[in-house]
């Protein structure tokens, strides 16, 4: 009966799934496709722990619904204010198609007609014939958990999610994080620091609700991060909830928001690969490899490079959101 | 026994109340009844699930972590639920894209 239940509930689930993110793709109007977006990430992430995977899930919820949501509609302000900037330039002035406005304004009036459904048919059965090879040709292999298992009392924590992200595939992580700089340099190469265009809402309401949701924040952030080296959470989750709680900051009072000063937060900001890379470094010189740590190490190794990785991640999705360079720094 | 079937009881009130806010979300004409059928319904809908499984819930650790997670959707939703107000009292109803 029960699991008569969960298969009911799986099949919602996945066509839930499947209708939002066609809704998401097909919608001309762009607030509804983020709001869409952000439905869809929810529902990932509740697909996640149907798969008993409560770490991607965390992640997911956070990054990929919350923080990526809140990115998504900050540009869509940003972008609504530039075309009504450039509208009253020009008011009664057709669109050039080709000129240099046209990306803008294509994202503001709904699309064309289209033509021919043939591209877009094509592309759905090669993916479509990719995936089903794919899962044809499955292996009976067990995968990597046996290996893991077995080298967990080197690895220096009890959580094998984190033993994997940390130790036996440090690499990996450590590329993400770069990533994540990098996006945040690629952000800051492109404009300055100027106000954002989110209206600030009025009244007592925000700041007093965040003056008990930030600590409550916090605190919860922290705890995701120390659990990591045991039970489901680690660096990134904890640095989305961090994030989220920094970006609620900055919308509660953006107009008198105070800039961090330059230098410690450029050094937030990078703490997390260059503490990364330095102990991958030193493990190099010292024996056990690029980003390995003697077995005795380990867990203090661990533990500040998550430490670190969480307060740069943090620091850098609210640097995504206001999104220019600080002010004052083009010297 | 007892606890089981009370469980399912104030489960199913609450799924009442998350269907009439939805329900509410849909059909009603503007911003503002929208939202008071919204966050009222899914206040109560959520507090009575989360008052049916405190009843399963394995310790009083448990039972607080629940009640927190009604408290802190009751603060969350109420400052959202304010500020869609808010925003739609000084600018007018949302104008869409198209």
């Amino acid at each position: 009966m029960s699991d008569l239940l969960l298969v009911v509930f799986d099949l919602v689930l996945l066509v839930g799934l499947l209708g939002v993110a066609w809704r998401c793709l097909a919608s001309t109007d762009l607030f509804r496709a983020v709001v869409l977006f952000i439905t869809f990430g929810l529902l990932l992430a509740l697909a996640w722990v149907r798969l008993e995977a409560p770490d991607i899930a965390l992640a997911e919820a956070a990054i990929g619904a919350g923080i990526t949501g809140a990115l998504l509609l900050v540009t869509l302000e940003r972008l609504r204010s530039i075309v009504v900037e450039r509208r009253r330039g020009q008011p009664d002035e057709p669109p050039d198609p080709a000129g240099a406005d046209a990306l803008l304004h294509a994202l503001h009036d709904p699309p064309p007609p289209r033509r021919t459904f043939v591209p877009a048919l094509t592309f759905a059965l090669v993916v479509g014939g990719l995936m089903v090879t794919a899962l044809w040709h499955q292996p009976d292999a067990v995968g990597l958990e046996p290996v893991v298992d077995e080298h967990m009392d080197v690895s220096g924590v009890d959580h094998p999610i984190t033993a994997v992200l940390l130790n036996f595939r440090a690499y990996d992580t450590f590329l993400e994080l770069a990533i994540v700089l990098i996006a945040l340099l690629g952000a800051w190469s492109l404009g300055r620091y100027d106000r954002l265009p989110a209206r600030p809402a009025p009244g007592p309401i925000l700041p007093g609700t965040l003056r008990l949701l930030v600590p409550v924040a916090i605190v919860t952030g922290v705890y995701i991060l120390w659990a990591g080296s045991h039970a489901p959470g680690g660096a990134f989750q904890a640095g989305a909830i961090l994030g989220a709680a920094g970006i609620l900051l900055v919308l509660a009072r953006p107009r008198d928001l105070p800039m961090a000063p330059s230098s410690p937060l450029r050094l937030g900001l990078a703490a997390g690969v260059a503490l990364f890379l330095a102990i991958g470094i030193v493990g190099l010189l010292i024996g056990p490899g690029l980003l390995g740590y003697p077995p005795a190490w380990a867990y203090p190794l661990i533990i500040v490079i998550e430490v670190a990785a969480t307060l740069s991640i943090a620091l850098t999705l609210v640097a995504l959101f206001i999104a220019g360079r600080p002010a004052g720094d083009d010297r | 026994m007892i606890a089981n079937t009370l469980t399912v009881i104030l489960i199913l009130a609450g799924l009442v109340f998350f269907a009439a806010g939805t329900a509410g979300l849909l059909r009603f004409p503007d911003v503002y009844s929208r939202l008071h059928a919204l966050t009222k319904a899914d206040n109560v809908g959520l507090g009575l699930v989360i008052l049916g499984l405190m009843l399963q819930a394995g310790g009083p650790a448990d039972i607080l972590k629940l009640f927190l997670i009604w408290v802190l959707v009751l603060a969350a939703g109420t400052t959202a639920a304010h500020m869609v107000a808010q925003r739609t009292w000084t600018h007018g109803e949302f104008e869409s894209d198209r």
